[in-house]
């Protein structure tokens, strides 16, 4: 009969409770020093990972509005083209928008026949 | 390959929390595989005391370098072959262990030494038989009948087929009764 289970059990390293325990706890004291970096290193990492993401939302935040800023910066020298486009975006008739850039005071004749022909 | 005593938490959690340093989930991991670390050193070394050694030593071993462990599911298979090797140098350096040794924690009284003396006399008995042993044999009996593994874990951790695993028990099994004699087994058993 060489299918049935052979008895191993004196070999058995936890039926001595006593000398297990032992064991179990040598080799818990010979972990320790290893054990207590890796807390360390766990929780170096862990207040790094707390930070770490408002930190990271703060600095997009402030690179979003520094771009913002750049960009009007740049954008801030006012031509005159610019001018007529904002005239003739708020609907000014083009003779208009030419008196205002001139400082020429039209007559009110002028006037009139500026607005009638504009429409 | 996790048994079925202790904390029912998974190998792969365990790992993760001694990977963070909590000394509990360790400890469980060393109860949880000690006794098949034990079953390769032992069936490696052919000696229950260099067996206790080098599993002391595989463990330490293994929380120093468990960061390497890619697949914290496969601890068990991972930890055996921290044992393996270990084993295999054993002969070639002895380590200084800080450990205490295990022998100076004995404080078991008459009754206890008796029984003690009779199972130290069955193991001395059983390492003998042991030793007939191909390496292979012993670790497939010594993980299937000691340590209570199924084929196919033991195939998967050795690297070999479900049917060598069988093949490799049926051979040991039969070498052992051979070696110790049925009315070893049996009183034994009784």
């Amino acid at each position: 009969m060489t299918d049935e289970r052979i008895d191993l059990s004196p070999l058995d390293p936890t039926v001595d409770a006593e000398r297990f325990e032992a064991a179990v706890h040598s080799i818990g004291v010979s972990a320790a020093a290893q054990l207590a970096r890796r807390r360390t290193r766990a929780s170096v990492v862990g207040q790094l990972g707390l930070w770490w993401k408002p930190l990271l939302a703060a600095a997009a935040i402030t690179g979003i509005i520094s771009v913002g800023a750049l960009l009007r910066f740049q954008a801030s020298p006012v031509t005159e083209l610019e001018n007529v486009g904002i005239a003739e975006a708020i609907g000014m008739p083009d003779q208009l928008a030419e008196w205002v850039r001139s400082d020429e005071v039209p007559t009110v004749e002028e006037l009139i026949v500026a607005m009638e022909g504009e429409s | 390959m996790a048994s079925d005593r202790g904390s029912d938490l998974p190998d792969a959690l365990l790992v993760e929390r001694a990977r963070r340093g909590e000394a509990e989930a360790f400890e469980e991991l060393v109860r949880r595989h000690y006794r098949a670390a034990y079953a390769v050193a032992l069936a490696i070394l052919g000696s229950a005391m260099d067996a206790e050694d080098v599993c002391q030593d595989a463990f330490v071993r293994a929380i120093e370098r468990l960061d390497e462990l890619r697949r914290p599911g496969r601890f068990a298979a991972w930890l055996l072959q921290i044992v393996r090797n270990r084993a295999r140098n054993y002969h070639n350096y002895r380590r200084v262990r800080s450990a205490m040794p295990l022998d100076a924690v004995s404080t078991a009284g008459d009754d206890d030494t008796a029984r003690a003396t009779e199972r130290s006399a069955l193991r001395d008995e059983l390492e003998s038989a042991l030793s007939d042993l191909s390496e292979i044999q012993r670790e497939v009996v010594l993980l299937h009948d000691m340590e209570g593994w199924k084929h196919r874990e033991i195939a998967k951790t050795l690297e070999i087929s479900e049917g060598m695993s069988r093949q490799h028990l049926m051979v040991a099994r039969r070498t052992l009764r051979e070696r110790l004699g049925e009315g070893f087994l049996e009183e034994h058993s009784a």
